[in-house]
């Protein structure tokens, strides 16, 4: 019997009701919009790629500095350095002249630093992990004698990513009077 | 709950099926925050609906004025529901601004390969054409450097120049300049800063030519559809 009675005032209109539904269907419909633009924006190509390419950048002028810094003091530090920040064939070139070069530079008693002046990646691929770098480098070198030379270098890094890291693959002067690339 | 639930609307009194519909709870309706959702939110409203319904109807027949409390709790589920959405979408909405306004998203530097590759190759060109000359021909150089640099750059070349246009002639000097190198550090728009090297070779009268490494910040701004150097950094 309760469901005849209740049938009766069931069936009333109730515009704020009405109202607030419809509310909370264009709240609806908003929370959608929003949420694919969301979607969107986080799974773009573009932006992933961008990621990389500044990631690819930070990276190689972080190594660069760092394969121009070495501290006749600290050898052993600066060089664990170079290693680290380096793989492939240049990190190869590094370890098995290590010794040799530590021996050199202890007698020499150079303190080397450098600044990165301005960097740009000219190529990147972010699916096989490799990207093309250009720095501007300012190198000092401290001699024994406490003289300071500064010397300004335009160098050209290859990157490849090995297990998600950007590192040096291979570095060298971008060479004056040769053939224009790129 | 007893088996007396109905559907809002269910007119016809004898309908024993309704009561056994699957209907969501009030209290999932609250934490709902996916549009998808919203029927949801209908449903539970049903319950609530048919719950309140059966205490008016156990308080008393037929009183219509009064609202039962039921249907505030429909409403209240409804716009706590209607808050959360747009408390989501306000969320989602300010994601994806500060996914997109992200600095790395917003440079366009090899992610728009044809844009870069202009840029790049245009400002090449105009610094080839403005550091180039030969003793005869500086005013055409001048010319082509007034129409590729602008804003700060202009200024500093027209003052580099007027210092060292006489001994050009008098000195017998050409200045042959080339592009090696040109990468696209920022590109936003109009506005781009590259990093290039140059390689510049001069000769003075009959000497032998020389060649020496430049390396510049350049920063160029896109006017009428074509790129104006309007800062040049030596580094």
């Amino acid at each position: 019997m309760k469901r005849a009675v209740r049938a009766l005032t069931a069936h009333r209109p109730r515009p704020l009701s009405s109202l607030v539904l419809a509310l909370t269907l264009v709240a609806g419909g908003f929370a959608a919009w929003t949420g694919q633009d969301w979607y969107r924006a986080a799974h773009d190509d573009r932006a992933a790629y961008a990621a990389q390419r500044d990631e690819a950048l930070a990276a190689g002028e972080q190594a660069v500095q760092n394969l121009n810094t070495l501290d006749h003091r600290d050898l052993k530090q600066g060089l664990d350095l170079w290693e680290s920040s380096t793989t492939g064939e240049l990190h190869e070139q590094l370890a098995s002249g290590r010794a040799e070069f530590a021996e050199q530079v202890k007698a020499a008693k150079t303190v080397t630093t450098a600044r990165v002046l301005s960097g740009a990646v000219t190529e990147l691929d972010d699916r096989a992990g490799r990207a093309r770098v250009l720095i501007a480098l300012r190198v000092t070198v401290g001699a024994s004698d406490g003289a300071k030379t500064d010397k300004d270098s335009r160098m050209l890094g290859e990157l490849t990513r090995t297990g998600g890291r950007w590192k040096l693959s291979a570095l060298g002067q971008a060479p004056v009077g040769g053939a224009p690339t790129g | 709950m007893t088996p007396t639930r109905l559907l809002r609307g269910g007119g016809r009194p004898g309908n024993e099926s309704s009561g056994n519909e699957p209907s969501a709870d009030a209290t999932d309706a609250t934490d709902a925050t996916d549009a998808t959702e919203v029927t949801d939110t209908t449903d539970a409203a049903n319950e609530a609906d048919a719950t309140d319904t059966t205490d008016a109807a156990n308080e008393a027949d037929g009183v219509r004025a009064r609202r039962p409390p039921g249907g505030r709790l429909r409403r209240a589920a409804l716009a706590v529901t209607a808050a959360v959405l747009v408390l989501g979408g306000c969320g989602f909405l300010h994601g994806a601004h500060q996914l997109k306004s992200a600095e790395s998203a917003r440079n366009r530097a090899l992610t728009d390969t044809e844009a870069t590759t202009r840029v790049a190759g245009e400002v090449g060109n105009a610094l080839a054409r403005v550091f180039s000359y030969t003793p005869d021909g500086t005013a055409a150089t001048e010319r082509s450097a007034r129409t590729a640099l602008g804003g700060r750059a202009a200024r500093q070349y027209r003052e580099l120049f007027d210092r060292v246009r006489d001994d050009l002639t008098g000195q017998r000097v050409t200045l042959s300049t080339r592009a090696v190198r040109t990468g696209v550090i920022e590109l936003d728009g109009d506005r781009a800063r590259l990093l290039v090297f140059l390689d510049q070779t001069s000769r003075r009268g009959k000497d032998e030519a020389t060649t020496a490494a430049a390396q510049l910040t350049v920063t160029a701004r896109l006017e009428n559809g074509r790129w104006r150097i309007v800062d040049l950094k030596a580094r």
